[in-house]
């Protein structure tokens, strides 16, 4: 059987009339990745505040790193990391200085601390900067940094929350790379939300849709793709009217057609093929000049999710 | 928990001291206190006057002063520089954080009162040098000496962490316990005078007749009294989920 990090049960959080969660029941096992997708105020960081025992439920339970988060708050943030909606920096302080509270909280001994202090800043590019206060530094390097301070005493569970967010693509790519790196060196789970869907398919190998406090979906990113994303056909051309359009929607094989930016997009039902709606296309005097197929990205099957829960 | 409050504490005194010599006018602020209160007055201070009990006061209150700025930067700037959350989510427990805190804007307030009254002590006796050092001489002086910064101290703090916890940021608290600072002062100056008359004769009888000494003891009763029971309203107030979800 895989041991569990995270088991919570029909989890549920109310705030006066709001239900910021709502009957989440999840397991996230030892060692994954696992992220936690849902647009802003869908109830992420509510959940990663009741998991580390920050909060409790309106009902429901849940148990992290086997301790229950109602009662055992204390072990869970002892045996845990977390880097929150904010970086939670001391700007002051150097970032040695950061690292170093941290490492004192976390009751590390003081020749191993040094020496941890030393791999973090070393692996992140920021060991020559160390001495600096933080308040001189980049967005991205804080924000490096507050990847580290959780990882520092080698947690057996780390909650990330939007660790890139507010981040330029080059940075966010450095950071997802040195995430990537720390992670499978340490060994362990990772906790992450994020509305980046390319983030979360690079990194995780198990992903949960949220949307207003409700589990939509949970599942490997390709389990997700294969499930709900359908197969994407993007067709280059000229001529797609609106009559086209109609036509093809009233296709048993079409789930979706559109046009965006002059290209005909359509999502075909799994396993059927292109080739009768470009014959209908080419019928209703369109010119097809280019056709690509290919499988729903995560980013798809979310924006289907967060469609069809909306239409519900 | 001990190795805890150190902790914090460590963290506070390294925030205390780098906010106030980080470049600008703001680092010269406590040399400046010490330099006036502690060489520009006991200059022209007679020996006597100096090294009086009441003289004592000066120093007491001005420790108290000073941390209504280093409290409320430590409680309402954690929420407003966006760190306190995790340093909730982290393994301290509640009391460390809170008593570590208070404990370095104590420590701070204290170490400037000792400052100005050793600055004070060199001051006196280098402008009044006659081949030996002059020093505090009385009872109540010593007392004031050891027991005045911290219980006001602590009265100042713990007000302070009730007003920072209810303040939007760390300008609104400053502002806030500034201006309560000196009602209250203004209040004991000016309010003694509007006290019915038999009041004013039997503080006046006690003012007259207790020693320095045990009027200094009894003071010290009333704000240790005041400043446990302002420590349990802050002990029930600086609860982790409420500080979460504030």
């Amino acid at each position: 059987m895989t041991e569990l990090a995270i088991q919570a049960q029909g989890l549920t959080r109310t705030f006066g009339a709001v239900r910021a969660l709502d009957d989440l029941t999840v397991e996230v096992p030892a060692g994954s990745v696992f992220g936690f997708l849902g647009p802003n105020g869908a109830g992420k960081t509510t959940t990663i505040r009741l998991l580390l025992g920050l909060i409790e439920p309106t009902s429901g339970s849940a148990k992290v790193l086997g301790f229950d988060t109602r009662t055992q708050g204390d072990e869970i943030r002892a045996r845990s990391g977390a880097l929150l909606e904010h970086s939670g920096l001391y700007e002051r302080l150097s970032a040695e200085d950061n690292l170093r509270f941290y490492g004192r909280v976390a009751h590390m001994p003081k020749a191993q601390l040094e020496q941890r202090i030393q791999e973090l800043l070393t692996h992140l590019g920021l060991w020559d900067r160390r001495k600096d206060a933080v308040v001189k530094w980049s967005r991205g390097m804080k924000q490096k940094l507050a990847i580290a301070r959780p990882l520092l005493h080698r947690p057996g569970l780390v909650f990330l929350d939007e660790p890139t967010a507010g981040l330029d693509p080059v940075a966010a790519a450095s950071l997802r790379d040195d995430l990537a790196a720390l992670a499978s060196r340490q060994g362990a789970t990772i906790f992450l939300t994020t509305h980046n869907m390319a983030e979360a398919e690079k990194l995780c190998n198990l992903v949960a849709v949220i949307r207003q406090g409700k589990l939509l979906a949970v599942g490997s990113p390709a389990d997700l793709r294969s499930r709900g994303g359908g197969q994407r056909t993007e067709i280059s051309g000229r001529g797609f009217s609106d009559t086209m359009l109609a036509a093809l929607r009233q296709q048993a094989d079409v789930s979706q057609a559109s046009v965006e930016n002059g290209r005909l997009m359509l999502v075909l039902k799994d396993g059927a093929s292109a080739a009768p709606v470009v014959s209908l296309i080419v019928r209703e005097g369109g010119e097809v000049q280019e056709v690509r197929s290919g499988q729903g990205s995560l980013e798809d099957v979310f924006l289907t999710l967060m469609d069809e829960e909306h239409k519900s | 928990m001990n190795a805890d409050f150190i902790t914090v504490l460590w963290k506070e005194w390294k925030e205390i001291v780098l906010e106030r010599s980080a470049s600008g006018a703001g680092s010269y602020r406590p040399l400046i206190l010490v330099a006036v209160l502690g060489i520009f007055v006991p200059f022209k201070m007679p020996p006597e006057r100096f090294f009086s009990a009441a003289q004592l006061l000066l120093p007491t209150f001005l420790s108290a002063f000073v941390i209504t700025a280093v409290i409320a930067d430590s409680f309402a700037g954690e929420r407003e520089r966006h760190t306190l959350e995790t340093l909730l989510a982290s393994r301290l427990s509640d009391r460390s954080i809170l008593f570590g805190k208070i404990a370095a804007s104590m420590a701070y307030g204290w170490l400037m009162s000792i400052a100005c009254i050793v600055a004070g002590t060199i001051t006196v006796n280098v402008v009044n040098w006659h081949g030996e050092i002059l020093i505090y001489h009385d009872a109540a002086s010593w007392l004031i000496i050891a027991l005045g910064p911290p219980l006001m101290g602590g009265l100042i703090a713990t007000v302070g962490v009730l007003v920072s916890l209810h303040a939007a940021t760390v300008r609104q608290a400053q502002q806030t316990l500034a201006v309560g600072f000196m009602v209250v002062m203004f209040g004991i100056i000016f309010g003694s005078t509007m006290l019915p008359a038999e009041w004013r004769i039997w503080f006046g009888k006690i003012l007259f007749t207790w020693s320095q000494a045990n009027l200094a003891l009894a003071a010290a009763s009333v704000i240790l009294a005041i400043d446990l029971a302002l420590l349990g309203a802050v002990m029930a107030r600086f609860q982790r989920a409420r500080l979460v979800l504030d």
